[in-house]
């Protein structure tokens, strides 16, 4: 890796409708720059050798954190992961969302990396993403042309690629009020305090002791070319039967829609393990706290 | 305590105090200097290009698109620096000459007059290569049909006392034999026989390696490295392009860590020679952390095969051991921790029948070098483990197995031939306060989740300097006009303390607020102290003892004077609080200030002069070792180190079966050093090189690829321990039976608080599981692999354990 950067045109606009007008100049020849965690290393490895920078930090109308009650959360694209946390209203309701981005990275970085760029980004082990999908999260894409909202699970295309075009660019998340008496958790294996997930799991839980009420959320992050909910067990747990049938079948059912590789974090063969028992923790937790 | 500690300990007043570090505050508050920091007017960047493959023969290199790019200085091939470098055998190539050993081994380099130039000069250069076959692992390096990788190892220039072994991959080789190993093995009422191992691993210091060299026009060189030992860089440098050691200017700044890594001769005659090949200027070569894993060189990785005999109560009667020491491209010191782990083979030990093989070998990966520890974890994972092995077999407690075997002072007997000094550590009282603190016997509490199981572990350890019989440290104590004094030191402080350490031995010696002492912290060959080098623990006892014959040195110089002045002899005189008086009449005296720059009479006329204290320490009764016997080159017992320290470690931890993950819920480390100089620093040893050592023996390995590719060359996936992972308590023991010839009885410690807590580890999880480990790290899923391979069931066991919790509680 190279000590320094690749040179390219540096822009810092100050309105939406310039950087947008920026991106369709360069036609996908531009990376959006927002906490630049990312940017910066895929730059300094030369993994990405844009002709320009757009940094949005200046966009004022971008840095929005807003909880509109009975409707949910809008998350702008320079919200760094911090200002998430430090949002009372993201901690009281938000849970499994919060309990993921507390585990992602650092202090240090939360201080500057941002939701969006978690998911812009699009890896497979982006933490916050399999939070957004249990809490079917929309994405407001952008450009000149127009704008569209994206659902989360049609947003992460293949390992680091998004639905965006290449003058397109995010403005916001929102993320729907989460189902009434639901809970959340994140759990995220790694090898020490600070890494990135070997496996992570998002879960949601609502009225675990009514079967036809009851909702049950799954999805992963690096267990798939991208983060991935997996659908196929929510129905299961309507049905009227003991809890540990169920989640041994949701399990089962997880076990044969996950396909991990193996890489320098784990094996696959401890992936799916740990697939198959952090699904059952998260599982009897959020039963158990329901 | 025992009686001189008693003594010396009420009369103290600096030494055994718990002083903060003298270079804290301008380190914290970023004044200190890196060679990071430094520029030079003018200065030129070098970047180099590396190989693509792990092991083949440079067909030609092509760097005329280089030359073109704007700034371009200079472009030199390996074939331009015709020099082999190396510590002990000279197998080491500046840049590499015709073959590549690993991937990423620089081959060419490119000075600029910008890094931008010189990194865009550097993509443009082309090298082909004709591909070898590679091996990568040390075992199959030994196998007659492996490739070589050094086929004129015979030609090499070698230091005494090395053993390497040409047509073959063996960079040295070492053998030793004690006692009848052979007899003992069929006396023995149970054998046991086990594999173990452990990866190369990464130093992973905060500052990485950089240099910046001038080649001056008249000849002398300077250079400003972050660099351990400067006078090993001068003196390898002298040695290997024959340029006298007057020529060579050593600076070395403030150092961002080193931890053997930075011990030896690196980056430094390359960045010479590059700026004797751009003209005379002066150029910089820096490496990003990536660059560093690639290029700078690591900790040997071990094979370690141990057969031990034991009688049926628990007593150790035969011992055969094989280290194989992954040494990489080259032997660099990778030779001398396998000789280290050879003459200390067996651990901290007394067995009468021993047999031992050691040797470091080479394969097609970056070169391996010194570490804190110096082969000595390594090779105690295996004897640490081997040990409760056979605990487990016979049925005796791991603590008491341990106790009957120690090598105790005046007693036991090493493996060398070698006494063990009546005044060396008590290694029985180390194991004993260790367990104690972390309430050996007592079963572990039932940990809150049913999936979860805990254990205790303990293991022990020695270890001494290993430098040769000859290693000196010197030392200058400069008295200023005012009474103050600085002192000049040939040792580097990286984080160990010693500065702070050395200062309070002066003080004690002279008289003098702590506050008056100022050690150099910064070093210039041609101004400091010579030293040897800095590593192996020898500091505090090596710089220390030459500290304090300067202190003494000075001392008498100062008595001479006021002898002069008070007319009384200077043995009636007595040095404290600033003054010198005369003894039993405390009120007849003279000022220090009066008389440390000569005393100058009422009327003018002087006597004396500016007061410089000398002082040396040597080796003594040290000896070379025979590769093929571990004894004196004449026959008589083998005595490789000025000292042994000995330690113990114990942990109690908490297992997670469900997913692997080990948690560190107590450490006890208990070290016998003689006497703490600076218990606060000490105990910063401690807890700092607890930290290391569950890093290493937890998260950290340099992974390759089957190409010989390095597959974590950054942090996000070469793991090191961070502050969250930091066990949450910890508790240090020092144990002080002083030793004659330690400066107020001390012995160094820096690396033996490291040596046996990954063992310790592997030994609580046995005692928690049942399951053994064989192989560092214990990431999870190396655990699980193992738990699932020996003891399935208890993965079952826990799942189930989780599934009733559900059906318990809901
Ligand atoms: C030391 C370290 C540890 C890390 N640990 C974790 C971890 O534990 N878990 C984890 O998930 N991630 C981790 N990351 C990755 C990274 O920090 C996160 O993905 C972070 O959320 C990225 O946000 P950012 O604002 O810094 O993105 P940037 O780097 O600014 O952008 C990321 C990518 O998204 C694009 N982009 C950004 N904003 C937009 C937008 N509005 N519209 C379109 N494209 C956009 C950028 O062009 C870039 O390609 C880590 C990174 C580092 C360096």
């Amino acid at each position: 890796m190279s000590l320094i950067l690749p040179k390219f045109e540096y822009y810092k606009p100050s309105t939406l409708d310039e950087a947008l007008e920026l991106l369709a100049k360069f036609k996908g020849d531009a990376r959006i720059l927002a906490g630049g965690t990312d940017l910066i290393v895929d730059l300094r490895s030369r993994i990405k050798k844009p002709k320009a920078v757009i940094d949005i930090k200046g966009i004022k109308e971008l840095h929005k954190l807003e909880y509109i009650e009975g409707k949910g959360l809008i998350v702008g694209a320079t919200v760094t992961l911090n200002e998430l946390l430090e949002h009372p209203i993201v901690k009281s309701k938000f849970h499994v969302l919060y309990d993921s981005v507390r585990q992602l990275a650092d202090m240090q970085l939360r201080n500057r990396a941002t939701l969006v760029g978690n998911i812009c980004n699009a890896s497979p082990a982006a933490d916050s993403a399999p939070a957004l999908l249990v809490l079917d999260a929309k994405v407001k894409a952008v450009s000149k042309r127009g704008e569209r909202v994206i659902e989360i699970k049609d947003f992460f295309k293949w390992v680091k690629k998004t639905a965006l075009e290449p003058d397109e660019m995010v403005t916001e998340v929102f993320i729907p009020e989460p189902p009434e008496g639901s809970r959340g958790k994140y759990y995220k294996a790694t090898r020490n305090v600070e890494d990135l997930a070997i496996v992570g799991v998002a879960g949601l839980v609502a009225y675990p002791n009514e079967p036809s009420k009851r909702i049950v959320r799954l999805a992963y992050a690096s267990v798939a070319p991208t983060p991935i909910r997996i659908y196929e067990v929510e129905e299961l747990f309507k049905r009227d039967e003991p809890l540990p049938k169920l989640i041994d079948e949701a399990v089962n059912i997880a076990l044969r829609k996950v396909s991990p590789i193996t890489d320098v974090r784990g094996s696959d063969w401890y992936r799916r393990h740990l697939v198959d028992v952090l699904t059952r923790k998260l599982l009897i937790e959020l039963f158990l706290e329901g | 305590m025992d009686f001189y500690g008693e003594v010396v300990s009420l009369t103290f007043k600096v030494v055994g105090k718990s002083i903060p570090r003298i270079d804290g505050l301008i380190k914290a508050s970023g004044e200190a200097q890196y060679a990071f920091d430094l520029e030079i007017p003018g200065m030129l960047w070098a970047k180099l290009v590396r190989s693509t493959i792990a092991h083949g023969i440079i067909k030609k290199i092509d760097y005329s698109e280089a030359l073109k790019v704007k700034g371009v200085v200079a472009v030199v091939t390996g074939k331009d620096l015709p020099y082999k470098l190396g510590i002990y055998v000279g197998d080491r190539d500046v840049l590499a000459v015709d073959r590549v050993l690993w991937y990423g081994q620089p081959v060419v380099a490119v000075v600029a007059d910008s890094l931008e130039a010189a990194e865009e000069a550097a993509e443009k250069v082309v090298v082909e290569y004709e591909p070898l076959p590679a091996v990568l692992d040390p075992e199959e390096a030994l196998k007659p049909d492996a490739p070589l990788l050094h086929p004129k190892l015979g030609e090499y220039r070698r230091a005494p006392g090395f053993n390497p072994i040409p047509g073959t991959n063996i960079a040295s080789k070492y053998e030793l034999k004690k006692g009848d190993p052979e007899k003992a093995f069929k006396e023995a009422d149970v054998v046991i026989e086990n594999k173990f191992k452990a990866p190369m691993v990464s130093h992973v210091y905060l500052e990485t390696m950089n240099v910046i060299a001038w080649y001056h026009r008249d000849g002398t060189i300077e250079i400003w490295s972050s660099a351990q030992s400067p006078f090993a860089v001068r003196y390898l440098m002298s040695a290997s392009l024959g340029i006298p050691l007057h020529k060579i200017i050593i600076h070395r700044p403030f150092i961002g860590g080193g931890f053997g890594g930075k011990a030896g001769l690196n980056l430094e005659p390359l960045v010479a020679l590059l700026s004797k090949h751009a003209g005379y200027r002066p150029v910089r070569l820096l490496l990003s952390r990536e660059e560093n894993f690639y290029i700078a060189p690591v900790r040997t990785g071990i094979i370690a095969y141990i057969k031990t005999g034991a009688r049926k109560d628990g007593r150790i009667i035969a011992h055969d051991s094989t280290y194989i020491f992954d040494s990489g491209g080259y032997a660099d010191y990778a030779v001398n921790v396998a000789r280290a782990a050879w003459y200390k083979c067996t651990g901290p030990y007394d067995i009468p029948n021993v047999h031992c093989i050691s040797m470091a070998v080479y394969t097609n990966k970056v070169y391996a070098t010194a570490f804190r520890g110096f082969g000595h974890m390594e090779f105690h994972w295996a004897v640490e483990r081997q040990l409760d092995i056979l605990a487990h077999e016979l049925g005796i407690d791991p603590l008491e197995i341990r106790l009957k075997n120690a090598l105790l002072p005046g007693k036991g007997v090493l493996p060398t031939g070698e006494k063990l000094r009546e005044d060396a550590g008590r290694l029985d009282q180390c194991l004993i306060e260790a367990a104690k603190a972390i309430d050996w016997g007592k079963p572990p509490e039932k940990p809150k989740e049913p999936w979860k199981v805990r254990g205790k572990g303990i293991a022990a350890l020695y270890k001494g300097p290993a430098e040769p019989p000859n290693a000196a440290a010197s030392a200058i104590v400069k008295f200023n006009e005012d009474g103050s004094v600085d002192v000049l030191v040939g040792t580097t402080d990286y984080g160990q303390g010693t500065i702070t350490s050395l200062a309070q031995i002066v003080a004690e010696e002279l008289g003098l607020p702590i506050e008056k002492v100022h050690v150099r912290f910064y070093l210039d060959t041609d101004a400091n102290a010579y030293t040897w080098q800095t590593v192996g623990s020898r500091s505090t006892f090596q710089d220390g003892n030459a500290v304090l014959m300067a202190a003494r040195d000075a001392k008498r110089k100062i008595l001479e004077i006021a002898s002069q002045v008070l007319h009384v002899r200077p043995e009636n005189l007595e040095l404290r609080d600033e003054k010198v008086c005369v003894k039993g009449e405390p009120w007849e005296c003279v000022s220090l200030q009066e008389v440390v720059f000569g005393y100058t009479y009422p009327n003018g006329h002087t006597v004396g002069g500016p007061v410089i204290g000398v002082g040396y320490h040597m080796p003594e009764r040290r000896t070379y070792l025979d590769p093929t016997t571990g004894r004196a080159p004449d026959g008589s017992p083998g005595a490789p180190t000025i000292f042994i320290t000995f330690g113990a470690q114990a942990v109690e931890i908490e297992l997670d079966l469900l997913t692997g993950k080990v948690e560190i819920l107590r450490y006890a480390g208990a070290f016998d050093i003689g006497k703490a100089i600076n218990p606060l620093l000490v105990k910063g040893q401690i807890y700092g090189g607890a930290v290391m050592a569950m890093s290493l023996g937890l998260f950290e390995e340099l992974k390759y690829g089957k190409d010989g590719r390095l597959l974590n060359p950054n942090l996000t996936d070469y793991k090191v321990a961070r502050a969250g992972d930091i066990p949450k308590k910890m508790i240090p023991i020092i144990i002080e039976n002083p030793q004659a010839d330690g400066p107020y009885g001390a012995r160094g410690l820096a690396e033996n608080v490291m040596i046996a807590l990954p063992a310790a580890i592997a030994n609580a999880i046995y005692n928690a599981t049942g399951v053994n480990i064989y192989e560092m790290p214990m990431t999870p899923e190396n655990i699980l692999k193992a738990i699932k391979e020996q003891k399935p069931e208890l993965i079952e066991k826990a799942k189930k354990a989780l599934m009733e919790y559900l059906e318990k509680k809901g």
